[in-house]
């Protein structure tokens, strides 16, 4: 057996959940002090691989955190709960974070070694962040599969749904195959029997064995950056025209740090060529879009800002942002969005549904 | 308003800086090369905490494929988003005309003699106290 034994569930204790007043970030990234935290937590012959893979190029040339993030001493960005608290759900007024883990397991040729990554950092939230760390319950998790074995993916959602504070399933964009592709099936009917929605998160686009969404490798970080949104949009249209949300009825996809004014345009081409071509996709019964409110949430950063704010705020009406976006920080990330400044003044509604209700709908949060 | 006392000139070297709240405001002094400046510590774009962010240099607009490094310690890169100001004007690089952070006045006057029956001598100017005005 290469994965870790499953945590016996008496081990976790489930409170009950009080009601936490706020706002809801969807796109939080807990990490490690040090990998030993998470290779003590793999078995061998994994534990000695494991050395804080992360993607070796397209870094930001600067920082790619918050220089104020860290804390000397303990660890790097957002390993200190302590000042996580203070900086993010204190200072913001945040009820919860849904914790999403940058484990970049979906880069390697191996799928043993990228589940047994995967499956590491998913005991090591449990251990921490989820529990001790816990205790007011502001914290959620979001299962980490590696999409290298759609099975061992499968068999690690198996482990975890139903737990206490897991909210979610979460995967890179990074990918060989659309993610409409039926490669996925496995993932989704786990996701689909358990009521989990699946949140995909960009970072690993190109890297190892994935592909680019741009017609080869950009030069700059800049341009990688930019062109990450350029990957959920194809992943969007894969996931509509293969039929996935026909199959699995109650799945939900999440797409965070894309941003979201792309959204719009990409569905009235998208409807058009339904009408023309709905013969080639039977499957699809309905208008693409309507399948977006139903089943497709979009984290809000980096949101993007024109120099009107009527603008974006015309672009919320197309979407409509009301029903399909929920507010993220990606703190504690270099665009980082705070929840004070990074929006145009919304109606007490709009605000209402985009920083609380939306989250609150899906995840099932009091 | 009026001048308020951050700290003693030998306590602000060139390269460091000092950060300070004022009336209600977080303000950062710097020493940049035996020049003293004062920049609001809140970046305009989303409210960071711009003054503790990094004391560097900048690209100079340039031709394509030309690389040309000017301003070292004379760049304040916001810590959150990297936005780039000049720390002696604390205009932006990007747009210096419409994107700013409120800069102020700093003077170094002398210290005054704490005992005035104690016959004291000005060393020199490093005695000095800093003070930002707002």
């Amino acid at each position: 057996m290469t994965i870790p034994q499953p945590i016996p569930a008496a081990k976790l204790a489930v409170k009950p959940a009080k009601a936490r007043v706020g706002i809801v970030d969807v796109d939080v990234h807990p990490g490690p002090a040090d990998p030993d935290e998470i290779r003590e937590r793999m078995q061998m012959p994994w534990r000695d691989r494991y050395r804080g893979d992360r993607r070796s190029f397209y870094r930001h040339p600067i920082h790619g955190t918050r220089q104020d993030s860290m804390t000397a001493g303990v660890g790097p960005e957002c390993s200190d709960p302590d000042l996580m608290r203070r900086q993010l759900i204190d200072e913001f007024g945040v009820a919860y974070a849904i914790l999403i883990m940058r484990t970049f397991c979906n880069i390697h040729p191996d799928p043993d070694f990228a589940a047994a990554v995967a499956s590491a950092f998913n005991v090591w939230l449990n251990d921490t962040w989820l529990s001790t760390h816990n205790q007011d319950g502001a914290f959620k998790g979001s299962i980490t599969i590696a999409q290298q074995d759609p099975l061992l993916a499968a068999a690690e959602i198996e482990r975890w749904a139903g737990q206490d504070h897991i909210v979610q399933v979460t995967m890179d964009s990074g990918a060989r195959f659309p993610f409409g592709s039926r490669y996925y099936h496995p993932i989704y009917e786990a996701c689909d029997r358990h009521g989990l929605p699946i949140s995909v998160h960009p970072g690993t686009e190109g890297m190892g064995i994935n592909h680019q969404p741009t017609p080869g490798w950009p030069t700059h970080y800049i341009e990688w950056h930019c062109g990450m949104s350029l990957a959920f949009q194809a992943h969007l249209i894969s996931l509509i025209t293969e039929g996935i949300f026909e199959r699995f009825p109650s799945l939900t996809v999440v797409f965070v740090e894309g941003g979201v004014a792309w959204l719009p345009a990409m569905l009235w081409r998208l409807d058009a060529y339904w009408k023309a071509l709905r013969i080639e996709v039977p499957w699809v019964r309905r208008k693409p879009s309507e399948y977006v409110l139903d089943h497709v949430r979009l984290g809000t950063q980096p949101l993007e800002r024109p120099d009107d704010d009527r603008q974006l705020l015309q672009m919320f009406d197309m979407m409509p942002a009301d029903r399909v976006l929920m507010f993220s920080s990606d703190y504690p990330h270099w665009d980082f969005d705070s929840p004070d400044r990074a929006f145009p003044k919304l109606s007490p509604d709009t605000r209402e549904a985009i920083f609380s209700g939306n989250a609150r709908a899906l995840y099932g949060l009091a | 308003m009026g001048a308020h006392a951050v700290c003693r000139l030998s306590e602000l070297p060139p390269g460091e800086r000092r950060i300070v709240d004022v009336e209600g405001r977080s303000i950062g002094v710097f020493n940049v090369a035996g020049e003293l400046y004062a920049l609001r510590n809140a970046c305009p774009h989303q409210g960071a905490p711009l003054c503790r962010g990094l004391v560097t240099g900048t690209m100079a607009d340039s031709r394509p494929g030309e690389f040309d490094w000017q301003r070292e310690g004379e760049i304040l890169r916001c810590p959150w988003h990297g936005w780039e100001f000049d720390l002696k004007s604390g205009r932006s690089v990007f747009n210096p005309h419409r994107t700013r952070v409120r800069s102020y006045q700093v003077t170094v006057e002398p210290a005054e003699d704490e005992d005035p029956r104690i016959e004291t001598y000005p060393l020199s100017v490093d005695d000095g106290i800093v003070l930002v005005h707002l």
